[in-house]
Order: structure tokens, then C-alpha cells, then sequence
């Protein structure tokens, strides 16, 4: 009777669900094929039409089952593994290997990512220089690109970056759901300040060494993109912390944990898109009338967002990542998809619909690349 | 210099926590307002900077008497970090966080306008590893005015976590603060780990 | 009060919405923007430094940079030059280096690249060593490890 009260709120007809998977679809058209679409040739054919189905089919059972999280997260996954593929194949295409070379770093030749932002502040305050050796303009992930994305993108969403746009979550979010009970339960509170606290640490030493020193010494993304070629003592040692922080923190715990441990724990992003949650008009609310502070919510949530306290005041945390996972949970529908300003437990529908559509379009277009990308590698791998 | 910044910074924090709860209440007594406050304030930072003044001072011309060997001015300082590593890494595991501080010494005095300048005194010579780190610091440098920038910057990093204490009352979420401060506390102690095993192990390689 | 704070909160989420969809086909011209602020260049640490002095022979061209002594407050005590050179590079290189423009040679560097081996001999007390030599895709970069004082 719950599930019926809970799919009757969010659930929608076949054909209301085609309705609003049509915008998507037509938008996701125009910027996956430019408006002039190419099939000249057949596995770019086949690729493009495969990613464009699958992010519209995903957003039509979005609304069409009412689930959020799971269809979500489909997609994050497949984006971060197109992703660490597409990065892979390119550097072994291009260099023979996933390392990259000093001339490259001499060349300023390395992709930009996100993860870099938070070190780059401080250097570029005080010396109004950005310390990354890559492209400011032109050529593949160059700095302003990705500074523009990702700005807009937090500003928008806050933390919801961190569950509909970065290409490395997929990873531990993915691991976070192989086990179907957790082998580890509690974990003390304190530890999903240490964001924060690598945050600070890591813009001091950045602004000291006039290095990225998160990127440099601790990334464990590293282990399934490119690092820095195996050439000496200091350069054996980082790679064995990025595959140890990688073994760690993004396969062994989320899998014991059935969390984000990386997301929680360690990765600094993580904390600046937290406090840009303060400014994004989404939000997430508990409608206190319809709570019955069953916490299965609180069971559910990845990110450590939610806690028993904050579901009896009646708040969710900055930390929430707009998951959906606790909405999806909620049988009651009490915890849902908020626009700020909007009193909890109202307009619940049209806060869903505008948030899912806002945050699902930026993950299709943001992933497109990589997973036409790896479509692409994959068929003609197999033809 | 900016490494000075930073052994300041990582002290700071420690500092405050273990003497903060003599401190304040002195900063705070007898006061009225964020004004009077922030005069006593600056008494007690402009007396610690004096007494760096001087440290620094001292610290180069020992240097230069006693730290010409260039495997020492490796060693000593490495020894010194790795020992502050672990007073950090213990600090921020621990679950004791209130060891005794020199600065309750202060309490017997009864003249208010002399405590910050006290307190002053006995903060800044409060014999912490962060201390004999910068005084070997200090003797390691190759002119006296780099020994001054050093002890500047230390000054700087370590002094930053007193400014709020005028609005510790009006600070909301002082707990999240310093849940961040003792992981940052931690993992600066890995840091001053590492650098202290490269010192100490290239002195000994050099030696 | 309620009714201004829903219409405050919906306009924002429209707002975010038209800034979602004109993200991706501004991107060009949003970054273009971007690159242009004062803070949007590469540290010299990275990108070698300006050219002070290019040398040219027959095919091959040597530049050689100003020296990055480049810190986060105040400049460093130990920095950098690099040297590149581009063209038809021989392949055995020697040359002598003035990176200071006083007149006196600072160090001699000789380069085998079939080998790869690089040695440097300093003729100035401010000569640390080779950082880095590397073949790059112009020809080959040294950066040689300076002292300030």
C-alpha cells in the first residue's frame, strides 16, 4: 500500500512519460549530432544511435517507474568507465603507454580535470598564474573548458556534481552496489570532515610547491587513467599510493561500507562542491508530516548526508549529493526533490521533474563524448 | 618561507587547542566588547613577535657557530620534523586533546593589563617541536634576514588561529571546526613525516 | 514572504535551467572569455619561461629562456633555465650557454640523443645541474637547475 501511495505521487503514465522524455530527446539530438547527423560510417552510425537510446530510454523510466537513483546511476557508471577507456585507449594509441612522458609535461600537454580546481585558487590569487601543465585553450580537456563546465555545472547543482557530472564517481558508486548488505556499518562521524581537511592541505602544499599536489601524490583516479611514467623512486612511490588509495578507497570499502568512501573521505572536490550546495536553488526536503522516521533513508544514503538527527529536525544535510537513492527508499515519499523557497512536502512533482531534467541533460551531454567514444572502440574491436 | 607558513599553520592549531582554554578566558576577562578584547589581543601577538624577533636573532648566530656541517643542517632538522609527526599524529588520534599548558602559569597573576604580554612570553616559548624546528631553521639559514623571514612566516601561520578568539562566542559550528582542524592536524603530520625522512635520509646518504 | 521566496526559488531553478542548456554550445566562446582573464596563463614553471635569447645555425634554433626563479610569495632561492632546441637538431649537441647575458659562459652542455645522455659542466658557481632532458616533439628540452645567489 505504501509503494502504491509512493508510485501513484511520482510515477507516471506511458504516454505522460514520452511527453516529458521528449525535450530530452530532442535536445540530446541536437548536441549529440551537431543537427546534422553522420552516418556515413557504420560503427559511428551504430555508436551514436546506441548512446543517444540509452540516455533517452533511461530518462523515460526515470518517469515512467518513478525510480531516480538506479537509471541514474547506469549512466554515471557507464560515463566513468567510457571515460577511464576513452583516456586509456588515446594514451596508448598515441604514446604506447598510459604514462606520460616529462615532454609532456614540458609541453603542457596533460588533460585538465576538475580535481585540480581547488589547488589552482590560491597560486592563481597570489601569482596570477595557474600551476597545471596543460592547454588554457584548444585541444582536448583544456583549463577554461573544464573550468566553465564545472562552475556552472556547482553553481546549478552544488553537490550534485558530485552524483550527475564527475566522470570518476561512477567508480566507487558503482563498487558501492555489488554487495547486498554491508559488512561494515558504522562509521565514526568525524570522518567525512576529512574533505574538508584534505582540502585545506592540499591548497597549502599546492600553493607552496607550485604543484598540484593531490593530482601529483594522492589522485587514486590515476590508477585508471594516466600518471606520471614509472621512473624513479619518487614516481614508484605515487604509484603505489594511487593503486592502494584506489584498492582502498574505491573497490574494498564502498564494496564493505555499501558507500562513496572515496566521494566521503578523501576527495577534496567533494568538499568545495559541498559548500557551493549553500547557493544551487535544488535542494533535498523532508515533508515532516509524512515522515515517519523509519531512517531507511539514513541507511541508504552514500555520501553520509543524512542522520538520525537531521531527519527529526527535519533538514538534510549540505553533504547531500541529489542522489535520489533516499527518495527512491522513502515509502512514504516524505524525503523528495526540493526547490529552494518551496515549503517541504509541496510541489513535489514539479520539483522532481525540473531537477531531474536540469541535472539529467547535463550528465547526457557531459557523457556523450566518452561513451560514443567507447562504443566506437568497442564495435570496431568486434568488426 | 612558505614552508615556515606552514610548520606555523600546523603548530597553531595544536597550540590553541592545548592552550586555548587557559587563554581565553584571560583574553576574555574583565573585558567588555570585541574592542577591549581584540587590544589584549594584540598585546599578547605583538610580545610573541618580539620574542621571535629575538629567537631569531639567537638561533642565526648559533647556526653559524655550531651548524656550519652541512649533513647536521640536514639531520637535526629531519630528526625534528619526524618527532613533530608523530606529536601531531598523536594529537589528532588521541582522545585526549587538553594536556597541560604552560600558560596556566598566568593564572597566578593578578594584573590584568600584564597577562596578554605574559601569556605572549610564555606561548611563544612554549618548548613544542614546532619551536625547535624553526630555531633550527633559523640557524640554518645562510643570512640573518632569512632567519627573520622564516620566524615572520612562522609567526604568521601560527598566529592566524588566535585572530577569531575576540569572536569565539559569536562562531557558530566551532565543533565541525574543529573536527577539520585535528584531520587537517593529522595529515599535516604525515606531511612533516615524509619531509622529515627525506632530510634525514639524504643527510645520511650525504653524510 | 512565502509567495516571494517560492517565486525567488523557481526563478533561480529556471534560471539554472537556461544556464544547463546554453552551457554546451557557449562553451567555446564562454572559455574564450575565460582564457582571457589575467589569471589564465601557465605558471613559467611549467611552461619553461619567456625567450630571452634565440641562437640560430643552419636548421636547428636554440632558445634559450629567462631563468624561473618563480615562488608562491616571493621568489625562490633555486630556479631553473631551459633550453630548447628545435629544427634539424644534430645528433650530437654541445654548446656553451650564457643564460645571463653578462658575457661569460655559465655552463657547457653536450647531448648525445641516440644514448641519451646529457652532461653538463658548470663554469658558474649559480649551476646546480640537469633537472630534465628530454626528446619532445620540436626537437629536445634541458632544463638546468639554477642557484640565485
Amino acid at each position: 500500500m505504501d509503494n502504491t501511495f509512493k508510485i501513484a505521487g511520482m510515477r507516471k503514465s506511458f504516454g505522460k512519460s514520452l511527453l516529458y522524455t521528449l525535450p530530452m530527446f530532442l535536445i540530446t539530438f541536437m548536441f549529440m549530432t551537431g543537427g546534422r547527423p553522420n552516418f556515413s560510417d557504420l560503427s559511428s552510425a551504430l555508436a551514436l544511435v546506441s548512446a543517444f537510446l540509452l540516455v533517452n530510454i533511461l530518462y523515460f523510466f526515470m518517469h515512467f517507474t518513478g525510480k531516480t537513483d538506479r537509471y541514474r546511476a547506469i549512466l554515471f557508471i557507464i560515463f566513468a568507465l567510457s571515460l577511464s577507456y576513452t583516456l586509456i585507449h588515446n594514451m596508448l594509441e598515441v604514446r604506447k603507454s598510459m604514462s606520460f612522458s616529462q615532454a609532456d609535461i614540458l609541453e603542457c600537454k596533460i588533460p585538465f580535470c576538475h580535481l585540480v580546481i581547488p589547488m589552482m585558487i590560491l597560486p592563481a590569487v597570489f601569482t596570477k598564474s595557474i600551476i597545471f601543465p596543460g592547454s588554457i585553450l584548444g585541444g582536448f580537456a583544456n583549463i577554461s573548458s573544464m573550468v566553465v563546465l564545472w562552475l556552472v555545472a556547482t553553481v546549478v547543482l552544488g553537490r550534485g556534481f558530485c552524483s550527475w557530472g564527475c566522470f570518476y564517481g561512477g567508480w566507487d558508486d558503482g563498487f558501492s552496489r555489488i554487495r547486498k548488505k554491508p559488512v561494515i556499518r558504522k562509521v565514526s562521524e568525524l570522518w567525512k570532515w576529512m574533505p574538508f581537511a584534505v582540502l585545506l592541505m592540499v591548497a597549502l602544499t599546492s600553493a607552496v610547491a607550485l604543484l598540484p599536489t593531490y593530482c601529483s601524490w594522492i589522485c587514486p583516479f590515476k590508477a585508471v587513467t594516466e600518471f606520471e611514467q614509472v621512473a624513479s623512486v619518487e614516481s614508484a612511490t605515487k604509484a603505489g599510493i594511487f593503486l592502494s588509495l584506489f584498492g582502498g578507497l574505491v573497490i574494498a570499502l564502498p564494496v564493505m561500507t555499501k558507500k562513496r568512501s572515496q566521494c566521503s573521505f578523501l576527495c577534496p572536490m567533494g568538499a568545495v562542491n559541498t559548500l557551493s550546495n549553500k547557493i544551487t536553488p535544488f535542494t533535498l526536503k523532508i515533508d515532516k508530516q509524512a515522515c515517519t522516521e523509519c531512517l531507511k533513508c539514513v541507511e541508504v544514503c552514500p555520501l553520509y548526508a543524512l542522520s538520525p538527527e537531521d531527519i527529526k529536525a527535519g533538514k538534510v544535510s549540505i553533504f547531500c549529493s541529489k542522489c535520489g537513492k533516499c527518495v527512491d527508499a522513502c515509502s512514504k515519499n516524505a524525503i523528495h526533490y526540493g526547490i529552494k523557497g518551496i515549503p517541504a512536502g509541496t510541489m513535489k512533482n514539479f520539483s522532481r521533474n525540473l531537477f531531474l531534467f536540469v541535472s539529467f541533460l547535463f550528465m547526457a551531454i557531459f557523457s556523450a563524448g566518452a561513451i560514443i567514444s567507447t562504443l566506437q572502440g568497442l564495435l570496431k574491436l568486434i568488426f | 618561507m612558505t614552508d615556515s607558513l606552514i610548520l606555523g599553520l600546523s603548530s597553531g592549531s595544536a597550540c590553541l587547542a592545548t592552550c586555548g582554554m587557559v587563554m581565553f578566558p584571560y583574553l576574555m576577562a574583565g573585558s567588555s566588547g570585541v574592542k577591549r578584547i581584540a587590544l589584549d589581543l594584540t598585546l599578547f601577538l605583538l610580545t610573541r613577535f618580539l620574542v621571535y624577533f629575538i629567537l631569531a636573532t639567537l638561533s642565526w648566530y648559533f647556526g653559524q657557530a655550531f651548524f656550519s656541517n652541512p649533513v647536521v643542517r640536514n639531520i637535526v632538522p629531519g630528526i625534528l620534523y619526524i618527532v613533530f609527526a608523530v606529536m601531531l599524529i598523536w594529537y589528532s588520534i588521541s582522545k585526549n586533546r587538553n594536556p597541560d599548558c604552560p600558560a596556566k602559569i598566568v593564572q597566578t597573576v593578578n594584573n590584568h593589563r600584564l597577562v596578554p604580554i605574559l601569556l605572549g612570553i610564555v606561548n611563544s616559548l612554549g618548548f613544542c617541536p614546532a619551536l625547535f624546528i624553526i630555531l633550527t631553521k633559523g640557524a640554518t639559514q645562510s643570512t640573518l634576514v632569512q632567519s627573520y623571514i622564516a620566524f615572520l612566516a612562522f609567526f604568521i601561520g601560527s598566529s592566524i588561529w588566535f585572530l577569531p578568539l575576540p569572536l569565539a562566542g559569536k562562531i557558530r559550528k566551532k565543533e565541525v571546526l574543529k573536527n577539520i582542524g585535528i584531520l587537517a592536524t593529522g595529515l599535516a603530520g604525515i606531511i612533516f613525516m615524509i619531509k622529515g625522512l627525506t632530510n634525514l635520509i639524504g643527510g645520511i646518504i650525504n653524510g | 514572504m512565502k509567495k516571494i521566496k517560492i517565486i525567488a526559488g523557481i526563478t533561480w531553478a529556471f534560471v539554472g535551467l537556461i544556464l544547463i542548456i546554453i552551457l554546451f554550445p557557449g562553451l567555446n566562446s564562454f572559455s574564450f572569455s575565460v582564457s582571457k582573464l589575467p589569471f589564465m596563463k601557465l605558471n613559467p614553471r611549467y611552461t619553461g619561461g619567456e625567450i630571452a635569447n634565440q641562437i640560430i645555425a643552419e636548421n636547428c634554433t636554440l632558445n634559450i629562456r629567462k631563468p624561473v626563479f618563480n615562488g608562491f610569495l616571493r621568489e625562490r632561492n633555486s630556479g631553473f633555465v631551459q633550453l630548447d632546441w628545435h629544427g634539424t637538431i644534430p645528433e650530437m649537441i654541445n654548446d656553451s650557454i650564457d643564460y645571463d647575458h653578462d658575457g661569460k659562459k655559465d655552463f657547457c652542455i653536450f647531448i648525445d640523443r641516440k644514448n641519451s645522455k646529457t652532461v653538463l659542466n658548470p663554469l658558474s658557481a649559480k649551476v646546480k645541474g640537469v633537472a630534465i632532458s628530454t626528446p619532445t616533439s620540436y626537437g629536445w628540452a634541458v632544463r638546468v637547475g639554477l642557484l640565485k645567489e
